[in-house]
């Protein structure tokens, strides 16, 4: 050290320090509101709306449905619910259960839940009669053709619903041209479970 | 080199002085084992670290051997550094502030040097674990289960001695630096029975452990070790310039930002989580500018006229240099979080950067510090004991090598960052190219070990002059 | 700020803050997820997602945590927004929390000191994942990665060669008469990378738009 250097001793052994009273500068303020400004702008954007099913790039839960190609077979759950609470349900109950002497279920039914639609689309177009089992247990009940009254969009987004969302159903959802192709095969009176069975899955 | 040694030192240094007694000093067998415990652990962080690091330029090197793994060895560095070392040596400078700006003696010295030992028992049985494949599989919180409990019960001798120290404090108001302390004592039981109770004992489910741990690492380094270096930063630069800290207002502003924004975050950006979390993490990382500009401007203000002071003490010399260190880490995590820059730079050595420039240069450099100050006044020997010498080779040799380290490891990451993401790169070739930078971070390592390893022998000097006086003492005394 | 106890209560505030939101509210959220059904894409039909990996893979998992493997390699993949790793080939949509449900520790790591490896099982096979482990060199030159010999065996050839025995090139192969065969861990590790995919794409992770073209009412029907 230069001990011409007017050079102030470090204070080893001095009284135990002080705080100064000086006020926060205000710039300092006026940074804090802009940046907390930046912040709530930053969540805004970002922060998808605090929901749990957006994540980036995604900004809001619209935004996450409207890049979801499901949006359209969503569409059609929604229509197929509104024709199964109007239409289905009447007989086969809202759960879908079925009632004894009324309707047999459709949750977890073998008819409903096989590999392909083929064989029950042809059931809400054209009805049923005579003896069928479903899940192990005899009915044997006539339901009447709804062919008429339903589009072919309406009974297949109803089966998509049934299939796929009802209760535990987690099946395949079903496409209006099937049902428009078993349309066309221009048939006579309800059909029975006999005749279904000849129908092959795909 | 004589700048050590000023003149005033030598005339008012007794260790018998009015100002000093019923201080620490009645005791000093417990924060001088954390002190000390603390420094070894972190010599021993950093030849792991140094191992480690040779796999790079040799990755065939010991790998016959799975202890000496790299994913292992890289658990067992990063431990010990923030628990042999990081919370020792928060823990026993920041006691020993309590004990100082309260003007009384430390609560139940035994049982912080009890709760110091099982720490370091626990300790080492986690790192030998890690070794040995017993590793949780979380950052920063790799110590296996069975530490936990150990680690929690020991923190608790010691945090709960510490506030019965802060609670009969002589003196009324509270100097800035206690408030930092009190902080630092609170965190780390709170943020540490979080990870273990929902990382060890009640794991929660799928990726919230990761949310779990990120929280748990950013508030260990930024809330828990940042309160406390800063409370040693705001004790010392006042004390030895003998002056008023500028502002306690600005101390204040610092404190509470820091609590409340700097506890946020920690979440990389693209984190498989729903996007507010990060977002959220962003908003308070990028609010830690306060505290920063609120820090900066206090000290600048404090110090600005004395900065040719600022190499009469290696203390003031480590302290300085671990604030200006903390200030850009600080601006880096900043700019970092920002997503324009998070796109680039996350994943990369980037933010391995960032956390050791803030550990090593930050932390380890203020305690550094502190330990010149404390150790001679908790022995109540002469401070020149430390030899000059060996006290600037230290300096230099921990200053540069983190420097070099820091800057090599910023430019890797930043290069791996802006080539991974131009189209037409191999990962492969990419990483070829960090090499470069990985050796220059790799020999700052190295001489932060060795300066480390200096500070460690002067330590040792200053103990057994230490032990040599009590025994000449002693003597004396039976005659 | 002279009263101990309001600087408690001022750190608790601040501490509850920061617990609510990031420990808390995210636990609320996203706390108890279960498996779901895949976004149908053109002929694939929705699939439940993610399954629970085989066995073999929990013990590779606990061989990949207690080697640390996440301290170099991360297993999340980046939207394309937010970095490159889509076009690393990394995989084919982000990640999200639904991807970790099977997890135990759950490691996503933090740093990319090798490649990310949330779908590694798909883009790797069994002698490939055991190649790079005894050297990464052998299959990937330059390659920075450690290598990973205690996990395997060189042992003298008696008899006939073991069939797990690792085909090396001529530079890491052992000497002869000497074979080199994977142990357990080894094995367990592997099946464990193998198990490493985040297939399908999920509600909050959907295809890129491209495919959206054929996507009429009902496209994801079987003919």
């Amino acid at each position: 050290m230069n001990p011409n250097e007017p050079q102030k001793p470090v204070n080893e052994n001095g009284a135990e320090p002080s705080a100064g009273l000086s006020t926060v500068p205000v710039w300092l303020i006026v940074v804090f509101g802009g940046l907390f400004y930046w912040c709530q702008l930053y969540l805004d954007g970002h922060a998808g709306g605090f929901s749990k099913e957006v994540y980036a790039p995604y900004d809001s839960p619209e935004a996450v449905m409207a890049a979801n190609p499901q949006s359209e077979g969503d569409k059609m759950v929604t229509i197929g619910r509104e024709v199964f609470t109007k239409t289905c349900s009447v007989c086969h109950q809202p759960n879908g259960l079925g009632k004894e002497g009324t309707a047999p279920p459709l949750v977890g039914s073998e008819w409903v839940l096989a590999s392909s639609a083929d064989r029950i689309v042809h059931i809400p177009l054209y009805g049923l009669t005579g003896p069928i089992t479903v899940k192990g247990v005899q009915w044997n009940l006539t339901m009447t053709p709804l062919g008429d009254n339903l589009t072919d969009e309406q009974i297949a987004a109803a089966l998509t619903y049934v299939r796929t969302k009802l209760g535990d159903n987690h099946g395949s959802p079903v496409n209006p041209e099937l049902v428009k192709a078993a349309r066309a095969e221009a048939h006579r009176g309800p059909e029975t479970a006999d005749e279904l069975l000849r129908i092959p899955l795909q | 080199m004589s700048a050590i040694v000023s003149p005033a030192r030598t005339a008012s240094n007794t260790p018998t002085e009015p100002s000093q007694a019923g201080k620490a000093d009645c005791c000093p067998v417990g924060l001088l084992y954390l002190l000390g415990a603390g420094t070894v652990w972190l010599a021993i962080a950093l030849a792991l670290g140094f191992l480690d690091s040779l796999k790079f330029h040799d990755p065939g090197l010991l790998a016959d051997s799975a202890y000496w793994t790299y994913g292992r060895v890289h658990a067992a560095c990063g431990s010990a550094l923030l628990y042999g070392f990081g919370v020792q040596a928060a823990l026993g400078v920041g006691l020993w502030l309590l004990c100082q700006l309260g003007r009384t003696p430390l609560a139940g010295p035994f049982v912080v040097f009890l709760g110091a030992l099982v720490w370091n028992f626990a300790v080492t049985v986690g790192v030998i674990a890690i070794l040995c494949g017993d590793n949780t599989g979380f950052e920063a919180f790799e110590m296996p289960a069975i530490c936990a409990p150990m680690l929690f019960v020991s923190y608790a001798l010691i945090g709960v001695c510490g506030m019965l120290t802060f609670h009969q404090r002589q003196e009324g108001p509270l100097y800035p630096s206690q408030w930092f302390v009190v902080g630092s004592l609170f965190w780390f039981p709170w943020i540490f029975s979080t990870a273990s109770l929902l990382l060890l004992y009640m794991p929660v489910r799928g990726v919230l452990q990761a949310s779990t741990d990120w929280w748990y690492a950013h508030n260990l380094r930024m809330v828990f070790l940042g309160f406390a270096g800063l409370a040693s930063s705001f004790y010392f630069i006042p004390k030895l310039l003998g002056r008023p800290l500028h502002s306690r207002q600005l101390a204040g502003l610092a404190f509470w930002t820091l609590a409340v924004f700097g506890s946020w975050g920690g979440i990389p950006d693209g984190a498989p989580l729903p996007s507010w979390i990060a977002s959220v993490g962003v908003a308070g990382t990028v609010l830690t500018a306060i505290p920063m500009l609120a820090i900066a401007v206090n000290f600048y203000q404090t110090a600005c006229r004395d900065l040719n002071t600022l190499d009469s003490s290696p203390t003031l010399r480590f302290t300085y240099v671990g604030l200006l260190f903390l200030i850009i880490a600080g601006a880096q995590q900043i700019v970092g979080a920002l997503p324009q820059v998070s796109a680039i730079t996350s994943l990369t050595w980037f933010g391995v950067a960032q956390k050791e420039l803030f550990d090593l240069g930050f932390f380890a450099m203020t305690v550094f510090g502190a330990i010149y100050y404390i150790v001679p006044r908790l022995l109540g020997i002469d401070s020149q004991t430390w030899c000059p010498k060996l006290a600037k080779v230290h300096f230099y040799l921990t200053g540069i090598g983190i420097l070099i380290s820091y800057l090599a490891l910023l430019v890797g990451g930043i290069g791996q960052g802006i080539l991974l993401a131009a189209p037409g790169h191999s990962f492969v070739q990419v990483m070829q190219g960090t090499l470069m930078p990985l050796r220059m971070s790799t020999l700052g390592d190295l001489m932060f070990l060795a300066g480390t390893v200096v500070f460690l022998v002067n330590f040792a000097w200053v103990v057994g002059t230490w032990c040599r006086q009590c025994c000449v003492a002693a003597r004396k005394e039976a005659k | 700020m002279n009263n101990g106890p309001l600087l408690f209560l001022g750190l608790f505030a601040a501490m509850a803050c920061s617990w609510l939101s990031f420990i808390m509210e995210p636990q609320l959220q996203i706390g108890s997820l279960q498996q779901t059904n895949t976004v149908a894409v053109g002929d694939a039909s929705a699939e439940t997602y993610p399954l629970a990996p085989p066995g073999d893979a929990h013990q590779g998992e606990e061989v990949y945590r207690a080697d640390g493997c996440a301290a170099c390699h991360t297993q999340m993949v980046r939207p394309q927004e937010l970095g490159s790793d889509i076009s690393h080939g990394w995989g084919a949509r982000r990640s999200v929390a639904e991807d970790y449900l099977f997890d135990q520790p759950v490691m996503v790591g933090s740093q990319r000191v090798g490649p990310d490896l949330a779908n590694f099982g798909r883009r790797s096979d069994v002698n490939g994942i055991l190649m790079r482990l005894y050297d990464p060199r052998s299959l990937v030159p330059g390659s920075v990665m450690p290598a990973y010999r205690f996990l395997f065996e060189t042992r003298k050839i008696e008899g006939a060669p073991s069939p797990g025995a690792l085909v090396l090139p001529d530079r890491f192969a052992p000497a002869p008469g000497y074979e080199v065969v994977p142990r357990p861990e080894a094995r367990a590790l592997a099946a464990y990378l193998l198990s490493l995919r985040q297939d399908g794409y999920l509600f909050e992770a959907p295809p890129p738009p491209q495919p959206k073209t054929n996507s009429v009412p009902g496209a994801a029907v079987k003919k």
